[in-house]
C-alpha cells in the first residue's frame, strides 16, 4: 500500500522523503549512541577505556566497575531515599490534588472562588530560592525527610488538569450515590478515583519521575550524607570526587590504592554510576511512555 | 433517601438556584466536608507558596533572625544600589542575556521543526519507533546529562574520539570558555527536543484531513501544504509558548550551569542565578541575592507583558 502510492508522489516528494528519513536516521543516532557509548564504558576493562577505544560494545568485557560501585553502601541509602520520597511525594501529590479538584467541581461549593484565585496567584508569582530557604530553616525542615516530601506537592496546574478531569465523569453517578446517603468523601474515595484510573497512573508516573531526577532542592536542604537521594551520591561521583578520591574511597573497603591493583578506570567507575541511577527509568519506559504522552495532551488541551 | 428533601435541592441539580440562596453560614455548614478537604492542600500553599512571596520583604531590610521578617529595620533600595555597584555585575547581566537569547535562537524553533517532520513520515511503524527514541532523553536527569557531557569532552571521551578522526588535536571542550555555551544549548536540545515536539504534534493532529486532499487536488506540493496548512496550525501554539519563552530569556537554568562550569569557564558562564546561590546559599548574603532574586522577577514579568502586548497587535495570538 505505502509503496504504492509513494510510486505515483512527484520527484521532489521522494526526494524530500529520502532526505527526512535519512534525516530522522541520523537522528536516532543521536539520541541513541551516548546512552549506549556510556553503558558500553561501564563495561569495559580499564585499558580499552584508557585507550579510548570504546564505541558501542563494551571492550574488554568485565563488571569490575559495577562490582566497585555496588560494594558502596551510600549507593543503597542513595536508593533507598528516593524511593522513600518519590513514594511519599506521590501519594501526597495525587491525594492532596484530588482533595483539592473535588470539591470545585461542585457549583455550588462555597470556597470555589476562593481556592481557584489563590492557586491562580501561585501560577504567576514566586518568592525564589533566598525566601524559600530561609522559610524551610526557620520552619526547622532542614536536614529532615519532609522537605523532601512535602513541597511543590500541590501545584495549581495539576489541580485545575483534575477537576477538568472529575468534571467530565458523569454526574448522575455521584449524584445517585448521594441520594443513597454516602458521604462526599465516600463519593470521592469509591466512584470518584477508582473511575480517574488513568488520570492517577499519569500523574504518579509525572511525580515519580519528576523524584526520581530532581537533586537541586537535595542540594539545598539537605546536609546529611545518609539522607542523600541518589541523585547526590551520582554528582558525588561524577563532579565532587575526583580520580584519587575515588581510589582512596575503595582503599577504605579493601586494601591499599585498590583501582591501581585491581585495575578498574575511575570513568568506568562512573559510567556504572550513571546506568545504575539510570537503570529503573530505563527498563520502565517502555511501559510508562505512553502516559506521558498523554499527560502532555492533557495538559495541551487544557492550556 | 432520606436525604432527599428540598434543603438538598441545590445540590443535586448542581446549579445555584436564584432567590433560593440560603445564607452563607448555613451553606458553609452543610459544606463542612468539602470545605475539611481543601484545607490541607491549601495550607501546604499557603506554606510553601505564600509564606516566600512574603519573605521577598527582606530585600528591602537589615534582615536578623531574631527580629524576624517584620521587625527587622528597613534599608530601602540599599540593596539593589549594592548590586548595580557591583563590578562583576554588567558581565553576570551580559552572560544571562546571551545564553538565554542563543538557547531561544536555536532550542526553541528545534521542537518545531522536528514536529513538522514527524508529521511527515509516511512509515508508522517508523513515525512511532523515531517518536519513542526521540522522547527517552528527556527522562534522563540533568546529572546525567552533565556528567555524560564532561565524560565525552574528557581525553578519549566520545567527543574527541570524533576529534580524531577527523584529524584534529584532542580538546577539553568544557574547560574552554569558548565551547560552553554550544555545549550547553546542544545537550539542552538534545535532551528536549523530542518530549517539546508533542505538544506540536498535538496541534498537527487537529488538521482537518480535507484541507490537505483539497490542497492536493489544487496542485499544491507538500512544500505548499507544510507553510499554507501545518504551519497555521500550529502558529497559535508557537506564539503561546514563544511568549513564555521571551519571559524566560533571563531565567536560564543555572542549576545545569552550576554542574559544568569551573573557574576556567566562569568568564561566559557565570550567570545571575549562579551568583545569587553563591553568594546567598553559600555566602549568607541573604537580602543582597533576595534583591537580586526579585529584580529577576520583576524583568521577567515586565518581558511577559511587553512580549505579549507585541504578540497580540502583530499576531491576534495573546495569552489574556
Amino acid at each position: 500500500m505505502l509503496i504504492k502510492s509513494w510510486k505515483r508522489e512527484s520527484f521532489g516528494s521522494k526526494v524530500f522523503d529520502v532526505v527526512n528519513v535519512t534525516f530522522m536516521i541520523i537522528l536516532m543516532v543521536i539520541f541513541v549512541y551516548p546512552v549506549l557509548n556510556v553503558i558500553a564504558i561501564s563495561f569495559s576493562d580499564y585499558q580499552s577505556i584508557a585507550k579510548g577505544t570504546v564505541t558501542i560494545f563494551p571492550q574488554g568485557f568485565t563488571v569490575s566497575s559495577y562490582t566497585y560501585v555496588l560494594k558502596d553502601k551510600m549507593v543503597y541509602y542513595g536508593y533507598g531515599n528516593t524511593i522513600a520520597y518519590a513514594a511519599v511525594y506521590t501519594l501526597l501529590n495525587l491525594l492532596l490534588t484530588s482533595l483539592i479538584a473535588y470539591p470545585l467541581t461542585k457549583k455550588d461549593f462555597v470556597g470555589s472562588k476562593f481556592v481557584t484565585v489563590f492557586l491562580t496567584i501561585t501560577m504567576f508569582f514566586n518568592g525564589g530560592l533566598i525566601p524559600t530557604y530561609l522559610l524551610m530553616r526557620d520552619l526547622k525542615l532542614l536536614d529532615t525527610f519532609w522537605v523532601m516530601v512535602i513541597p511543590g506537592t500541590v501545584s495549581a496546574y495539576n489541580c485545575f488538569i483534575f477537576r477538568t478531569f472529575f468534571n467530565n465523569i458523569p454526574h448522575e453517578l455521584s449524584e445517585s450515590a448521594y441520594l443513597d446517603g454516602a458521604s462526599d468523601y465516600r463519593i470521592l474515595a469509591q466512584i470518584i478515583l477508582p473511575l480517574s484510573k488513568p488520570l492517577l497512573a499519569t500523574f504518579a508516573l509525572f511525580a515519580i519521575v519528576w523524584v526520581w531526577n530532581s537533586w537541586f532542592n537535595a542540594l539545598l536542604y539537605l546536609n546529611d550524607q545518609y539522607k542523600y537521594p541518589l541523585q547526590l551520591i551520582l554528582r558525588n561521583y561524577l563532579f565532587v570526587i575526583d580520580n584519587n578520591q575515588l581510589q582512596q574511597q575503595a582503599g577504605v573497603a579493601t586494601s591499599v590504592n585498590p583501582l591501581m591493583q585491581r585495575k578498574i578506570d575511575p570513568k568506568g567507575v562512573r559510567m556504572a554510576m550513571v546506568v545504575v541511577t539510570m537503570f529503573p527509568i530505563m527498563m520502565a519506559y517502555p511501559y510508562f511512555q505512553k502516559y506521558f504522552m498523554k499527560g502532555v495532551m492533557i495538559g495541551a488541551i487544557k492550556g | 433517601m432520606s436525604n432527599l428533601t428540598a434543603k438538598n435541592y441545590s445540590r443535586l441539580t448542581r446549579k445555584a438556584v436564584p432567590g433560593n440562596k440560603k445564607p452563607l453560614w448555613k451553606r458553609i455548614l452543610q459544606q463542612r466536608a468539602l470545605i475539611l478537604m481543601v484545607i490541607p492542600g491549601l495550607l501546604v500553599v499557603l506554606v510553601f507558596n505564600y509564606f516566600p512571596m512574603y519573605g521577598v520583604l527582606i530585600a528591602f531590610k537589615d534582615y536578623s533572625t531574631r527580629a524576624g521578617i517584620w521587625g527587622s529595620p528597613w534599608v530601602g533600595f540599599k540593596y539593589f544600589e549594592n548590586f548595580f555597584k557591583n563590578p562583576t555585575t554588567p558581565s553576570l547581566f551580559r552572560n544571562t542575556f546571551l545564553l538565554g537569547l542563543y538557547s531561544l535562537i536555536w532550542s526553541f524553533p528545534a521542537p518545531i521543526i522536528l514536529a513538522l517532520l514527524f508529521n511527515e513520515l509516511r512509515g508508522k511503524r517508523f513515525k512511532k519507533l523515531t517518536q519513542t527514541v526521540s522522547y527517552f532523553p528527556h527522562f534522563i536527569s540533568t546529572i546525567i546529562v552533565c556528567g555524560m557531557l564532561k565524560e565525552f569532552s574528557s581525553r578519549g571521551g566520545l567527543f574527541n574520539q570524533i576529534n580524531a578522526l577527523l584529524g584534529n588535536e584532542p580538546v577539553s571542550y568544557l574547560l574552554e570558555p569558548k565551547y560552553f555555551r554550544t555545549l550547553f544549548i546542544a545537550s539542552g536540545i538534545w535532551q528536549s527536543v523530542g518530549f517539546g515536539s508533542i505538544i506540536y504534534l498535538a496541534a498537527l493532529s487537529g488538521v482537518d484531513q480535507s484541507l490537505l486532499d483539497a490542497a492536493d487536488i489544487d496542485g499544491a506540493n507538500r512544500f505548499h501544504k507544510i507553510i499554507y496548512i501545518n504551519w497555521p496550525a500550529i502558529a497559535p501554539t508557537t506564539i503561546v509558548l514563544l511568549i513564555f519563552a521571551i519571559s524566560n530569556i533571563m531565567g536560564n537554568d543555572f542549576t545545569k550551569v552550576l554542574l559544568l562550569y569551573s573557574p576556567k569557564t566562569y568568564s561566559v558562564a557565570d550567570v545571575i542565578g549562579t551568583y545569587t546561590f553563591r553568594e546567598g546559599i553559600q555566602g549568607q548574603r541573604f537580602e543582597y541575592t533576595t534583591a537580586i532574586g526579585l529584580l529577576m522577577s520583576v524583568i521577567g514579568f515586565v518581558l511577559i507583558v511587553i512580549a505579549n502586548w507585541v504578540s497580540k497587535h502583530v499576531s491576534e495570538t495573546s495569552l489574556w
